[in-house]
């Protein structure tokens, strides 16, 4: 595990704080003891709850097991792997994935951005516009799945009530290859936009002003002032931002599961959707257990790839 | 430091202090900055608004072609029908009961379990700490539905399968990592100064930080928590799969069980989305000067 | 915390029995508990489970007045995952699973529910049923459409008959259904043209539960096709056989451009919803569904249910090559990791709920029944307007697969036949992708690395 440091920015005082000054010998021991005291239950849960299934899932992974169908499990080793890993089926739901991750997150960094932005401009009613646009962001998934498709609807959603009062035609958000992944991007892009939003502004509005007094009495271009100064000192926290959805965006599966259920036919159906099928229709425990693994290993790999990107980044 | 909403209302670093009769266009630009605005605003707040709209529609405007604005007959039927059903108490607010309990239990526990472990990182030199931190924080990026699977194993051994209290330690679980990563943030605001006093006070290490340390972190623990109940309050996955009866059910897979029957009552849908949404939105209010912390895991907190 | 990991330790190593058949039913009913007791169910959350509910409480605790009926009722796109998942937990919150005719298959083999052959033949009067309604709810292996094997193992009764009804509007298209399946698109069209603002068709076309596979079944059956050969496992070369290619076409390229756009993820409500708003001239839905169809609070058609009975009309469905139609409906099964006590009440409650006067009362309480005198009773006739349909059908119902794998099996037909439906496939890739991947599945076998995907 590589360094977590990009993830936060540490309060000074705290390197200080870490190694009390000059303890005593018996006391450091009754900290010592204090630390595991608290520490301990936490780890313990952790390890029960996320470590121990962790396992337990990557032993049955090797295996034929399944949930529902009783018997011992037979090891078949990398079976399992290698039929996920040259399934046309899991190659075409990996590239709905991939679709779905990198247009919902660039649509939501550009949006969030531009309204992070526009607000910070704001002297009046930044507090107000900032928490109306937070809305979409609490609610739980199903309210927002399930009233998009109300929305979305074809025949009787507000939407295409809309659209055919401006005299437009109807969509049908749903029931079509390109639009219903594009319905699911814009719905994600609905929620999620806030996000990104109020992560931009954390940054916009951490700006020095001396930063651009300076450069207004240079007289510096407004393209070059936000090019030079406030893209550079938010862009590292716009990285993170990205991170933080693109990893969100990866296990996706409660939006679709209300809103298209995959469809039309297995069009939108995302690798967290899979996983599902081949869990609870079929049973193939074993099969299911491989596939939540490798996409762990995905998480993992390309999150690490990328705090390493960040971090030379910051060294730059 | 969080960014608070207050903060940003009152503050304003990024001001173009240019006289506006010196720029060309500056104050047209201003207007369609505005227009913008209030355009991106009516956009996303739209949905919200037709929600709240459709929750007091009668059934048969709710299917209106082309839709109803504003001309229609309000009712407030939607939200009766969401606390109560013929048979006295409906399935839904008994939903909601579970969900209170659910979300309220895990919690406390993931606070009770957090708080001190994030204290004991932030005070004490603990060996490989930042491997652990980062451990801990990977555990929340597992995708729920892959989890479920081990999960699901494992709690039949135990019988925790459809029971709140399989519900309550997986969210617990969930939390804790959340609740560690956010919680260190508010513990190295304060400094460990206050204790090392406290100590030459004759106080023990223990009683310094109940007694000098706890109180002021308290309202740090407030917002850790708020966003951890949101977490549980708004949870699907886990609670699909592991649940199933009316008496431990929360209210995101009953609310998704609306429809699916024979008739979609999409008003009874949208009112129970209100009901549900709005404990959320009024905590979201409480914690606003948190948000930024809150949504990231306490990884960013400037 | 640490005693609970190492349970499942212990537990992860040497699990399971690897019992796979299904355990008996005493054939006699045990003697039953004098203390409360909650006899549970479990359904999807639709009309007829809230009926069962207010049914049973008020009828069977006549003759049981210590015991109290629960139907706990799961989304309906949860009910299969939740009923098999506690079954996998060898714990359920149920007494009584009511199992979709498919599923038994996979229960048994699994010796989930129990075998109640012994208990039907001393308790049940098999003779007062169509024999393939008994069959389709409780026996396996499957029972040749039509028929029932009185030698194989019974695993559960009948609790709710369905199938398809044809809802045509009568004051657009006039008072006589279409007989046959061309007569009834031709008719549709028409209605289609001089009615702008009504589509023609409107059925189910989802790619969830079993909506698009029963609608493809349907067409299929009534062209003469079959869904497999069941005695040689064979799919690939069966259901894409000519006929089945020609349903395929009929359904794509007659029926669907019949249809509203966006229509292609209708399933059960939203049918109900174009019917109610009147936006079809002709929908095909499950009888036990249509009953929100005569609720004005809910229809434009009508402010009372004979306005509303003025405009439509509820026919059986039109016959082409032959006259089959689907069977649905569900049958009452008896849970095996119940605790004896409940499992005994769940026997006495299958016992009395299959006789006669309580058949006839589950009609008039708007269940449909399964026995022929109930059917053929005032009380179940004089209840909805669609159950002389039901009762006209019960001869010519076709029920799909019941085998194990139905689960996959079903996903792979929703699924291809849905994105033919929306364009996403070729018909006639789509059904060459169905007889594939089916193939695959049942050729496979559970034992075997990669599975299920």
């Amino acid at each position: 595990m590589s360094n977590p440091v990009p993830l936060t920015t540490d309060h000074p005082g705290q390197v200080a704080s870490a190694t009390p000054p000059a303890p005593g010998r018996s006391r450091r021991l009754s900290d010592r003891g204090l630390a595991v005291a608290f520490i301990s239950p936490a780890l313990l849960l952790l390890l029960a709850m996320s470590v121990f299934p962790l396992l337990w899932a990557l032993y049955l992974s090797f295996t034929d097991y399944s949930a529902t169908r009783g018997g011992p499990a037979h090891f078949v080793w990398f079976e399992n792997y290698t039929a996920i890993l040259t399934s046309a089926q899991v190659h075409l739901r990996a590239l709905t994935t991939l679709i779905y991750v990198v247009g919902a997150v660039a649509l939501q960094t550009v949006l969030g951005f531009a309204i992070a932005y526009l607000i910070s401009r704001r002297t009046h009613g930044r507090g107000l516009l900032t928490t109306l646009f937070l809305v979409p962001m609490m609610l739980s998934q199903v309210v927002v799945g399930l009233f998009w498709k109300f929305m979305l609807d074809a025949q009787f959603g507000v939407i295409n009530s809309m659209l055919g009062s401006l005299g437009l035609g109807q969509v049908e958000w749903l029931t079509r290859q390109r639009t219903a992944l594009i319905s699911l991007i814009v719905v994600d892009t609905w929620q999620w936009t806030p996000f990104i939003m109020l992560i931009a502004l954390a940054g916009l509005t951490a700006v020095p002003k001396y930063l651009y007094e300076a450069a207004s009495i240079d007289r510096a271009s407004e393209w070059f002032r936000f090019r030079t100064i406030t893209l550079p000192l938010v862009w590292p926290l716009l990285l993170i931002a990205v991170l933080f959805r693109a990893i969100e965006a990866f296990r996706l599966f409660d939006l679709v599961y209300i809103l298209t259920s995959g469809g039309p036919g297995v069009s939108t159906e995302t690798l967290s959707f899979h996983v599902y099928k081949v869990a609870f229709l079929g049973f193939n425990t074993g099969t299911a257990s491989a596939y939540g693994i490798l996409m762990v290993l995905v998480v993992i790999v390309l999150t690490q790839l990328y705090l390493r990107y960040l971090n030379k980044l910051k060294e730059d | 430091m969080a960014v608070s909403v207050d903060e940003a209302m009152s503050t304003g670093p990024v001001r173009d202090h240019t006289p506006p009769a010196r720029r060309f266009g500056g104050r047209g630009r201003s207007v369609l900055e505005i227009a913008l605005l209030t355009v991106l605003a009516v956009v996303m707040l739209f949905p919200v608004l037709w929600m709240i709209e459709t929750s007091i529609k009668e059934n048969r405007d709710v299917y209106a072609i082309p839709a109803k604005f504003f001309d229609f007959t309000v009712t407030l039927d939607h939200f009766k029908d969401v606390f109560v059903a013929s048979s006295g108490r409906s399935a839904l607010s008994a939903s909601f009961l579970n969900s209170v309990v659910v979300a309220g239990v895990s919690t406390v526990l993931a606070t009770v379990l957090g708080v001190p472990a994030a204290w004991a990182y932030s005070r004490f030199a603990v060996k490989a700490k930042k491997d652990q931190l980062f451990f801990i924080l990977s555990t929340r990026f597992m995708p729920p539905v892959v989890v479920v699977i081990p999960i699901f194993l494992m709690y039949r051994q135990v019988g925790l399968i459809d029971t709140k209290l399989g519900l309550i330690l997986i969210y617990t679980a969930f939390n804790v990592p959340f609740t560690i990563w956010m919680m260190k943030g508010f513990v190295d605001e304060v400094p460990a100064e206050y204790e090392d006093a406290a100590m030459l006070d004759g106080y023990t290490r223990l009683q310094a930080f109940w007694r000098f340390t706890l109180p002021l972190l308290l309202p740090g623990i407030a917002a850790t928590a708020v966003f951890a109940l949101i977490f549980s309050w708004n949870e699907f996955v886990f609670a699909i799969f592991l649940t199933s009866s009316d008496d431990v059910r929360t209210a995101p897979p009953a609310i998704a069980g609306l429809i699916g029957g024979t008739t979609v009552d999409w008003g009874l849908v949208a009112a129970a989305s209100v009901v549900f949404a709005l404990p959320v939105l009024v905590f979201a209010y409480l914690v606003r000067k948190h948000l930024v912390a809150g949504v990231t895991l306490g990884a960013v907190r400037r | 915390m640490a005693a609970m990991l190492v349970a499942t330790t212990m537990a992860a190593c040497g699990q399971d029995d690897g019992a796979t058949s299904a355990p008996k039913a005493p054939a006699t009913i045990p003697e039953l508990t004098k203390d409360p007791l909650t006899l549970s169910f479990i359904w999807f959350d639709w009309p007829p489970a809230h009926a069962l509910e207010a049914f049973a409480n008020a009828e069977y605790t006549k003759v049981r007045p210590n015991v109290t009926i629960k139907v706990n009722t799961v989304p309906n796109a949860n009910w299969h995952d939740a009923m098999f998942t506690q079954f996998a937990a060898h714990k359920t919150d149920f007494d009584i699973p009511i199992l979709d005719s498919q599923h038994i298959g996979e229960a048994v083999t699994n010796g989930n529910i129990l075998d109640i052959t012994d208990f039907v033949k001393k308790n049940i009067d098999v003779k007062a049923y169509n024999p393939y309604l008994l069959a389709a709810y409780g026996q396996y292996p499957q029972a040749e459409t039509g028929k029932r094997d009185e030698n194989a193992s019974l695993y559960g009764l009948p609790l709710l008959g369905d199938t398809w009804t044809m809802i045509y509007r009568k004051d657009l298209i006039g008072d006589k259904p279409p007989q046959t399946w061309d007569e009834m698109i031709s008719v549709a069209q028409k209605c289609q043209a001089d009615n702008p603002g009504v589509s023609g068709l409107a059925f189910h076309q989802a790619n969830g539960s079993d909506a698009a596979a029963v609608t493809y079944n349907t067409v299929n059956a009534v062209y003469g096709g079959n869904l497999w050969d069941s005695k040689t496992r064979k799919i690939d070369g069966v259901i894409n056989d000519a006929a089945g290619q020609e349903a395929m076409d009929v359904l794509v390229n007659k029926m669907k451009p019949l249809t509203a756009a966006g229509s292609g993820n209708w399933f059960i409500d939203e049918v109900n919803a174009a019917v109610a708003q009147g936006k079809a001239c002709i929908a095909f839905n499950w009888i036990a569904a249509s009953g929100g169809l005569l609720d004005p609070k809910q229809s434009t058609l009508g402010t009372t249910r004979e306005e509303i009975l003025d405009k439509l009309g509820f026919a059986t469905l039109p016959s082409q090559k032959t006259n089959l139609v689907p069977l649905g409906g569900m049958g009452m099964h008896v849970s095996a990791y119940s605790p004896a006590a409940n499992q005994a009440e769940a026997l006495n409650f299958m016992k009395w709920f299959e006789q006669a006067d309580i058949q006839k009362k589950w009609a008039a309480a708007g269940g449909v029944p399964s026995r022929t005198d109930a059917l053929e009773s005032p009380e179940f006739l004089n209840a909805g307007p669609f159950n002389q349909v039901y009762a006209d059908s019960v001869s010519r119902m076709r029920d799909m697969w019941n085998v194990p794998e139905y689960a996959r099996l079903v996903d792979i037909e929703n699924t291809n036949v849905n994105a033919a439906l929306n364009g996403a496939k070729t018909p006639k890739d789509a059904l060459n992708d169905i007889a594939k991947e089916q193939q695959g599945v049942l050729d496979s076998g559970s034992r075997k690395g990669g599975g299920g995907l």
